[in-house]
């Protein structure tokens, strides 16, 4: 076994089978969250099995060979838990956080989930319906539409471009061997992360991980995604007409890999846009507002356009997605909130950054990334959701990053990358009934510069 | 060295002369605090005529207040990485920030003048309106949001607090002027009856000195209104189904309800079992058993109440395709049905332990326990409540939980609410 000792209270090993773990001592509380991580997501997938990664996940809380499809969720809440899974890009997780003295059952769970899930045919079945219920409750949502269109437009030839959920077609059709053998192929010690944070000790659970995970056998290789998306050398746009509440666009641009320094350049440039983003996929944006002293607050919805915007910069292996979607205000020409939006962007490129704009949205940044590293949950999902899409030390690494952004480098980061050869703009406007009414109080504002 | 290790870290509290309750809870695991301040302002307190007034004040504290703008507010908070958030929830209008603890001493002052001096700039209030009139029009193409707030109309009759949606109506919201904020803002905005809570890295008997020292002058503005009972409600004669078709949709939201109990009620523990038994435990409960892993039709099917000043609702929520709407229905009145005839020694068991073993983790980050601190402590259930409510999960009977099936869950005496695609009404009935 190869072992380093991190920073103080992490400790990092790898075991002779493959399997990554990462420990983090937090004593506050009598609570501990284990997660185990696979690289294993829709990047994985081609059209024809689109969304299996998703549907893996789900048959992987239908029991195993020694733990039944009950106790997979009974015993976790016996021990006072919480537990879920996700499945996204680049990564499928499953976690559970419950009271310490539960630790070694839950990592014996997620050792059996590594091996030993069952797949029986009338379980598989049931679930088909169940996930395609979890499709079209998402598409009773508009804005699911527009979100998949562009970013199906965005990306061309990347795997990033189908959704995670999969398409219709692909869920009806996909048969049980198909989910079985993805699951036998991406589910090895050798393709997987184990996180525990809270209240352990290291040393003993090393021992105790080393135990319960030593004996699975290491698996295959798993080929890596070979495709890179061609650049783009046009604008590209997207108009949908559904039923709705309001008018929503969207704007993708290309955004840098996590491991890119220009990720740390787009996070503090989301800042002065938007507020920032959080970097934690599952804890997103909860507790936190809007930006009210961000630039596209201030020009769209103080400016009287938008009723709201919101911004999307995920971490992720490959080049993905930056997003910015407004919902306009009603009776609000969504051509005006273009020309706003990109107006702002282009004060970034221009290099029109005060050292107050700088300093606030990495204060912002900074503060944020602290709050995140308060519960044993966030702490061990940002550990695992980094090391998974490339190592936890970028995420330790991140405030470090962020501190060294320039306003030179946000300005050459918007002219490269957002502008308008690079981006796709999605609107969609609601196709039904009559026009909503004019907005309470008579005449709306113009835009700010 | 290492903290404390009890199952709970313990709050203290001091109430001011003006009536404000101050509580603190010390946690050094990180340089972070949240502050949550619970008002009595929620929209059940909205007046007749005006819904959506808790809501719209929630939004317009931080636009403006003493003399400072709603853009140096926004940059007093931001500059500093902190984050502010005011949300007028039913009973309560809350506020929630989250800040590095070097920086309390600011944020208090500020949290203070947001609080006692909003000034309601008329720009602001025109902004806030046409805002919420957008999001009026997203929620009514919202599948969820149409049946759960339908199903509150049809339980709770018109008047009473629990009718009303949170943002109000087009013409509700379109009569409200900055002179109607100011008055619910000066009736409902007091000292007396207001809880501030600030857990994470502070020392807590200096912080409520510090907190006192900032709140103690807060004097009442105007009459002081005392706290609103919430009147008891006959749960219908007869079942009430209500079909509401909307454009464009693939999926069904489906509520069923029933009136449920006041937090202050004695068979709350019993509910909470009740509850976690039916539709909780697990995947959902006996309801996910049924309509998700038996019967695989919905991707989500639960149950939860709302117990608040007044009786809220106890209800059950599934997303199904519109051909299976009348089969998920079914196996929902089968559920609750059954339940009705028995519980088992095993699954109240299960239900308990799970239930009292998750407190901990309840309390476990700084807003998790403010939040939990300031609920219970405006439901009069006291600080040392996270300690008490394992104990008393634990005393419940199997019998209290039939008991309680029995009193909540009567079928015939419910509300159904399908919304999303047009589907016959006759066959759901």
């Amino acid at each position: 076994m190869r072992r380093d000792s991190g920073r103080e209270g992490l400790r990092v090993a790898r075991l002779d089978n493959g399997l990554t773990v990462i420990l983090r001592e937090m004593r506050q509380v009598r609570l501990v969250s284990v997660w185990c991580w696979y690289r294993v997501g829709s990047r994985d997938e081609r059209p024809g099995i689109t969304g299996i990664s998703h549907w893996v996940e789900h048959m992987n809380f239908k029991g195993t060979r020694t733990i039944s499809k009950d106790d997979v969720t009974r015993l976790v809440e016996l021990a006072g838990g919480t537990w879920n899974g996700y499945t996204w890009l680049d990564v499928t997780t499953y976690f559970e956080t419950v009271q310490s003295a539960a630790l070694e059952e839950m990592l014996r769970l997620e050792a059996s989930r590594m091996t030993d899930c069952l797949y029986p045919e009338a379980e598989v079945e049931r679930e088909r319906t169940v996930v395609i219920s979890e499709l079209q409750g998402g598409e009773n949502d508009p804005r699911c539409y527009l979100e998949r269109e562009v970013g199906g437009t965005a990306l061309q030839a990347h795997p990033y471009r189908w959704p995670t959920i999969g398409y219709l077609s692909d869920l009806r059709a996909i048969t049980r061997d198909d989910l079985y053998r993805h699951y036998r192929t991406y589910y090895a010690p050798n393709n997987a992360v184990l996180v525990v944070a809270g209240d352990l000790e290291a040393r003993k659970t090393l021992g105790l991980v080393r135990r319960i995970f030593g004996r699975i056998r290491r698996g295959g290789d798993p080929s890596p995604v070979r495709t890179v998306e061609p650049p783009q050398s046009g604008e590209r746009r997207v108009r949908l007409r559904r039923p709705s509440g309001a008018v929503y666009l969207d704007f993708a641009f290309h955004a840098p890999a996590a491991p890119d320094p220009d990720f740390a350049t787009l996070l503090v440039a989301d800042g002065i846009l938007a507020g920032g983003p959080s970097v934690n996929a599952w804890a997103a944006n909860s507790g936190r507002g809007p930006g009210k002293s961000s630039r596209l607050y201030r020009a769209l919805v103080e400016g009287d356009l938008a009723s709201e915007v919101v911004t999307a910069l995920v971490p992720s292996r490959h080049p993905y997605l930056y997003r910015i979607m407004p919902t306009a205000k009603e009776g609000v020409d969504p051509g005006r909130i273009e020309a706003v939006l990109l107006g702002e962007i282009d004060r970034l490129a221009r290099g029109d950054i005060q050292a107050r704009d700088l300093d606030r949205a990495k204060n912002q940044f900074l503060a944020r990334y602290a709050l995140e590293s308060e519960s044993v949950t966030d702490v061990a999902h940002q550990l695992g959701f980094f090391e998974t899409i490339d190592s936890h030390q970028l995420y330790l690494d991140l405030p470090r990053r962020v501190r060294r952004v320039t306003a030179e480098d946000i300005s050459r980061l918007a002219r490269q990358r957002l502008d308008e050869a690079h981006r796709t703009v999605g609107i969609l406007v609601p196709a039904q009934g009559a026009p909503p009414p004019p907005p309470a109080g008579g005449a709306t504002g113009g835009p700010r510069p | 060295m290492m903290p404390a290790r009890s199952v709970t870290i313990p709050a203290r509290s001091v109430r001011l002369d003006n009536g404000l309750l101050l509580i603190a809870r010390e946690n050094r695991a990180a340089r972070s605090i949240a502050a949550r301040v619970v008002v009595e302002a929620g929209c059940a307190f909205d007046p007749p005529g005006k819904e959506g007034t808790a809501a719209l004040l929630a939004g317009l504290l931080d636009r403006g207040a003493g003399n400072l703008s709603a853009e140096a507010i926004a940059e007093g908070f931001e500059f500093l990485g902190a984050t502010y958030v005011a949300r007028a929830q039913r009973d309560t209008l809350d506020i929630e920030i989250r800040l590095l603890s070097e920086h309390l001493p600011q944020i208090l002052d500020r949290l203070r003048l947001l609080l006692v001096e909003p000034t309601f700039p008329d720009e602001e209030v025109r902004r806030e309106k046409e805002s919420t009139l957008t999001a009026i029009a997203e929620r009514e193409q919202d599948t969820a949001s149409v049946a759960e707030e339908a199903l509150a109309a049809a339980l709770f009759p018109a008047g009473h607090p629990y009718h009303s949606r949170r943002l109000g109506t087009r013409e509700s919201i379109r009569g409200i002027g900055r002179d109607d904020l100011r008055s619910f803002h000066r009736a409902r905005l007091r000292p007396a009856g207001t809880i501030l809570v600030l857990a994470g890295d502070l020392e807590a008997d200096r912080t409520l000195d510090r907190a006192a020292a900032v709140f103690g002058a807060w004097r009442d503005g105007g009459t002081a209104e005392p706290r609103v009972a919430v009147p008891d409600v006959r749960p219908p004669e007869a079942p009430v189904t209500i079909v509401r078709p909307i454009e464009g949709k693939t999926q069904a939201d489906i509520a069923l309800g029933f009136v449920g109990l006041p937090r202050r009620s004695p068979d709350l523990p019993a509910a909470m079992v009740l509850n976690n038994v039916l539709g909780e435990f697990g995947l959902g409960g006996r309801l996910g058993k049924a309509v998700r892993e038996r019967a695989g039709l919905a991707y989500y099917a639960y149950s939860r109440f709302a117990p608040g000043l007044g009786a809220g609702p106890f209800l059950v929520r599934a997303g199904v395709a519109s051909g299976r709407v009348t089969r998920a229905v079914g196996l929902i009145r089968r559920t609750i049905q059954a339940l009705r005839c028995g519980v088992t020694p095993a699954e109240v068991k299960d239900s308990k332990r799970a239930l009292s073993a998750s407190v901990p983790r309840y309390m476990e980050t700084n807003p998790e326990a403010a939040a939990f601190l300031a609920d219970a402590a405006f439901y009069g259930l006291g600080i040392d409540y996270p300690d008490r409510l394992p104990a008393q999960i634990e005393a419940v009977e199997r019998r209290e939980v039939e008991a309680a099936a029995g009193k909540y869950l009567t079928l015939g005496r419910h509300v159904l609410v399908v919304a999303g695609p047009q589907i016959k009404e006759e066959e759901i009935r």
